[in-house]
This record gives structure tokens, C-alpha cells and sequence, in this order.
């Protein structure tokens, strides 16, 4: 059985007015289907790339598979277990929990502005109960900052003295600290430049290399996809339209709207 | 120390000499009430020390009968003024700090739980708040300082009337921070690092007060500033009244309603001088409170 399966995944939201102003308007409600009976699954140490435009569902399905909103319908299950599941005890979800992080899009807003680097990364294994005694903690951190890039000294700054592709790298660090073996990457270069998403992309590739990771990645950008996932599944407002592994996408697309996103995709063009 | 010295916020405050003089005069007052025990020639609480024939003299001059003088004059117990003023001062310092401290652990608690929480809490937290914004304030305090003294047994009330009137005054000052707070949780819990908090399984406890209570604090000092000057000023104003500190206590509100009783008989230095050192006082933590207010304030820079 794959490592990450999502079993007809659905999720409403509602949008309705306040009840009382539904009665006097006698308007119905109005829900949004954000997801619409998704399926997917996941190897062990491999990266499945969700594509799609704005609207499509794609944060949407991320939130779910790190547990952050409840399916409506349908299950996702890590290893056998199912997410979802109310009756699994509190040091259970917490040890679930640990196997399953998230990289966040905004390097801005996904680091707490008043807590220094070195809180940040040492919060996970306080929390997980990973690593025992503040001096331990600390040089786990520094180990953490050199696997991504940066420097042990960095412990003691804050986010706001790093660029964005350092605070996405600290970001990445973060979700390290937990031991996962599922990291969620949910647009994690979008708001970074070229040069800089490049490096973040390698470091994440050889991440996965070194500990074996099993990647979710959740963009709209079909350069990354191109050079990150084993599997693309399409996304069109909630719905997979399309699932294909990465070559076979990109040669033979087999929907129309799969044909659109890689034409609509900028090339660059020379000599013309 | 170092940064706080380098800081844009430092400089601006080294460019403003309102700021500088308002902030002085607070210290000032803050350290001549804290010490008032040394720097009072006289302990006016002490009945034993008062010489009634000290009484109505006025400042500067000496009495017509034992020949002493005082900076301030005397009240008609012969009690030194500028001892009773800086006593005065102790307790409208005590009951206004105390007052916003308490307003503003209330006001942030319950604005960080109607944001962060959301529902029909926040719905039920913020309604209340805007059925006590209709109230002016001061009305509030008197309703809670009359129900508290009502339940009261009479024994206790003398003692327990300076708790009392901060509570009452701190009851009634908490829907500004709380309004604040709640605002800017709304903000703040959508970001995402208190979805990473989340998913390390921390509880709402955690979240709110580690990860979010931090980042709203901010417009919350500000808002203390101001809300100090509002609570001495009510705190003299419940004094004047009758209702709040007790003949026993005098704050700067009871001088001024001791005084205003000889007002019209010419000893105009009773009621003068402790009405100056209120003004004084709320003068400046407002303008002090106002230049934070704009300093801080992104949107006026």
C-alpha cells in the first residue's frame, strides 16, 4: 500500500450569510465545493506534484493532508493510519502528527517575527518530546541550520534579518526538527526569485535524497513541477481531471485543460 | 540596551521635547510618590504630629500662632499640603496603575479569546463590550463601586474601599483593549506560522498566549498610556464625589473635595494646589501617551 493515500477526498465550505439574515432574505445557503471526490496516492520517498490555478482546490487538499482542516468526506491515511480517526488517542495523534510537516508559501508570515531562529527549531522537539535538555536542543539546532545552508550563529537572530530564501530555508529547517517523513510543500518558492527558488528546490531535492522524505508538492508553477515530481495530478475547480508521471504529462497531456496550463506556461524564446 | 539606544524609536523620542518633558514629569512624580516617606517633611496621617493651630495657613507664610511655615500651607487639620499632596499622589499613582494593570490583563485575555476563538464567543465578548462602550465609563466604576460597598459588610468597607475602586475602575476600562487585541488576533492567526504552531499539536492555550499574544502586544502599551490617564483621572473624579478613596487615604480627588469646601472662605491653596498636581499628572501621561500613539503608528510616520 503507497505511503500517502487520499480516498475520495471532498471538502465543502460555507459561505452563508449569518442565519438570521438567510431567514429574512430567504435566500438558501450557499456552499463552495472546494474539493470534489479526490484520489491520489503517494510512494514511499517519492514527490507528487498537485498543479493547478488559483481556486483549484490545491491548498485546500495541502491543509488536509497535514490535518490543519477537516474532509468533509473521503480519508487520507499516512502509513496505514487514518488521519481523521477521533477515537486514535492524544500521544498517538502527536506521534502521527510528527511524521507529517509542512513548508509554508509565505517566508514572510510562516516565521514568528518576536521568537529567534533557535526557539523556532527547537519548539518542534520540545513539543514532539524529541530531544531532551535545552543544551542538546540547541546544538540539534545548530545541526539543522548547516543541513540547510545556513549558519549555526543564525540561531540567535531574528526572521527579520534573513532574505526570503533564507527564511524559506529556516522554514524548511523548522519542519526538519520534527523528524517527518512526509513534508507538504505548499507553494514554497512562489514568492521567491529565480535564482533564489532554484537553490531552495536542490536543497529540497537532496533533502529528500539524504533522509529518504516523502514530498506533497502543491504549485502552479510547471518549471518546478517539471524538475521536482515523479507524479503530477491536475487539478481543475476541486477537481483531479488528470494524473500522469512527470514525462508522460509533459509529452503526451491527455486533457484539455492539462493542454492549456502547458501552453499558457512563459517560455523563453531566442533568436526570433 | 545597546539596540533601544540605535533604534528609530529612541531618536524620535530624543527630537521631541514634548515627550521629553512629559515623560520627565511623570518619573518625577512616579519617584516623589514612591519615596514620599522620605521626601515629606510631615507624615499627615499621623494624628499626633497635627497641631490644630497649624490650621489654614497659608503657603510660604508663617502661622500667627506657633510661627511655623509651610511650602504648601496647611489644610484646616493643620496638615502639611505638600506632604498630603505627595501622599495623595501615592495613591492616585497606586489605584491607576493598579486599575489599567487590571483592565488590561481582562481586556487583553478576553480580546485574544474573541479573536483567536472566534463564534459565539466572540460574538457574546464583543456585544458586551459594546453595551458597556454605551455607558460613559464613569458610570460603570460608580455602578461597581455602589454594588461592591452594597455587599460589603460595613466593618470592611473603610479597608477594602482602595480594592474596590480598582476594581470598579478597572472593570470599566477593558473593552479598548480588548477591541485592539482582538482586532489585530484576527490578523494575526491567520498567518502561517500559527499554522505551523498547530501543527505541532500545541493547544489554543499555547498558541494564543506564546505565539500570538507577542505580536499584539504593541498598540497595547499605547493603549495603557492613555488608559492611565483616563484611570487617575476617574479615580479623582469617584474621590471628589465621596465614593472612592476614604479621608483616611486621601488621594489627589479627596484633597480637591477637601479643599472645595473651603474654597469660597478664601483658602484657596487647599483646593489649588492638589487640583495643579492632578492636572500636572494626567497632562502629561496623556501627551505621553498621545506621542507614543503617533510615534508607533506606522500609518503616521
Amino acid at each position: 500500500m503507497s505511503f500517502v493515500v487520499a480516498k475520495d477526498l471532498c471538502r465543502t465550505f460555507d459561505l452563508s450569510d449569518p442565519w438570521i439574515v438567510r431567514k429574512l432574505t430567504m435566500r438558501p445557503k450557499r456552499l463552495l465545493q472546494a474539493v470534489d471526490r479526490v484520489n491520489f496516492s503517494i510512494e514511499r520517498g517519492t514527490t507528487y506534484a498537485l498543479v493547478g490555478e488559483s481556486g483549484s482546490g490545491k491548498s485546500t487538499i495541502a491543509n488536509m493532508v497535514v490535518g490543519l482542516l477537516k474532509p468533509s468526506a473521503g480519508s487520507i491515511t499516512i502509513d496505514g493510519q487514518n488521519l481523521g480517526d477521533a477515537s486514535m488517542s492524544r500521544p498517538d495523534q502527536q506521534r502521527l502528527r510528527r511524521r507529517i510537516q509542512m513548508v509554508f508559501q509565505s517566508p514572510y508570515a510562516s516565521l514568528n517575527p518576536r521568537w529567534k531562529v533557535g526557539d523556532i527549531l527547537c519548539e518542534p522537539m520540545r513539543a514532539f518530546k524529541l530531544i531532551e535538555g535545552s543544551e542538546a536542543q540547541r546544538r540539534r539546532a545548530a545541526e539543522l541550520l548547516e543541513q540547510v545552508g545556513l549558519s549555526d550563529s543564525d540561531a540567535s537572530k531574528y526572521p527579520h534579518e534573513f532574505s526570503g530564501g533564507q527564511r524559506q530555508r529556516i522554514s524548511i529547517a523548522r519542519a526538519l526538527a520534527s523528524q517527518p517523513e512526509v513534508i507538504i510543500c505548499d507553494e514554497p518558492t512562489s514568492a521567491l526569485d529565480v535564482s533564489v527558488q532554484a537553490q531552495v528546490l536542490n536543497l529540497l531535492k537532496s533533502l529528500q535524497k539524504e533522509f529518504g522524505l516523502t514530498y506533497l508538492f502543491i504549485t502552479h508553477d510547471l518549471a518546478v513541477v517539471s524538475t521536482m515530481a515523479n507524479k503530477i495530478g491536475v487539478l481543475n475547480q476541486g477537481v483531479l481531471v488528470e494524473e500522469q508521471d512527470t514525462e508522460g504529462l509533459f509529452s503526451t497531456p491527455r486533457e484539455d485543460y492539462t493542454k492549456m496550463l502547458i501552453s499558457s506556461a512563459p517560455k523563453i524564446e531566442f533568436g526570433s | 540596551m545597546q539596540r533601544f539606544l540605535q533604534s528609530d524609536f529612541f531618536y524620535a523620542f530624543t527630537r521631541s521635547p514634548l515627550a521629553m518633558v512629559s515623560l520627565l514629569v511623570v518619573v518625577l512624580m512616579v519617584l516623589s510618590a514612591v519615596f514620599a516617606n522620605f521626601i515629606a517633611p510631615t507624615n499627615p496621617f499621623d494624628p499626633a504630629s497635627l497641631n490644630l493651630m497649624n490650621g489654614f495657613t497659608p503657603p510660604m507664610e508663617a502661622n500667627m500662632f506657633t510661627g511655623e511655615s509651610f511650602l504648601l500651607g496647611t489644610d484646616d487639620q493643620g496638615r502639611d499640603l505638600f506632604s498630603a499632596i505627595l501622599f495623595g499622589l501615592r495613591v492616585s499613582l497606586f489605584v491607576g496603575i493598579m486599575a489599567v494593570g487590571l483592565a488590561m490583563v481582562l481586556g487583553v485575555l478576553l480580546g485574544l479569546i474573541a479573536g483567536y476563538v472566534g463564534g459565539w464567543l466572540d460574538t457574546l465578548i464583543m456585544r458586551l463590550a459594546d453595551i458597556q462602550m454605551t455607558f460613559p465609563s464613569i458610570l460603570i466604576a460608580m455602578l461597581i463601586f455602589g454594588v461592591a460597598r452594597g455587599l460589603l459588610p460595613p466593618e470592611l468597607r473603610e479597608e477594602m474601599a482602595i480594592t474596590v475602586l480598582i476594581l470598579s475602575i478597572g472593570l470599566s476600562e477593558w473593552v479598548n483593549f480588548a477591541r485592539t487585541v482582538r482586532g489585530s488576533t484576527m490578523v494575526e492567526k491567520e498567518k502561517e506560522y500559527v499554522a505551523a504552531a498547530r501543527l505541532i499539536g500545541l493547544n489554543r492555550w499555547q498558541i494564543m498566549l506564546r505565539h500570538i499574544l507577542p505580536n499584539v502586544l504593541g498598540p497595547v502599551l499605547v493603549i495603557a498610556t492613555i488608559t492611565l490617564a483616563l484611570a487617575i483621572i476617574a479615580e479623582a473624579t469617584l474621590s471628589f464625589l465621596g465614593v472612592g478613596a476614604p479621608r483616611t487615604e486621601p488621594s489627589l480627588g479627596t484633597l480637591i473635595r477637601i479643599g472645595q469646601d473651603f474654597l469660597f472662605s478664601g483658602e484657596w491653596w487647599i483646593l489649588l494646589f492638589p487640583a495643579l498636581t492632578l492636572l500636572a499628572l494626567a497632562l502629561s501621561v496623556n501627551l505621553f501617551g498621545d506621542w507614543l500613539r503617533d510615534t508607533l503608528n506606522p500609518r503616521l510616520r
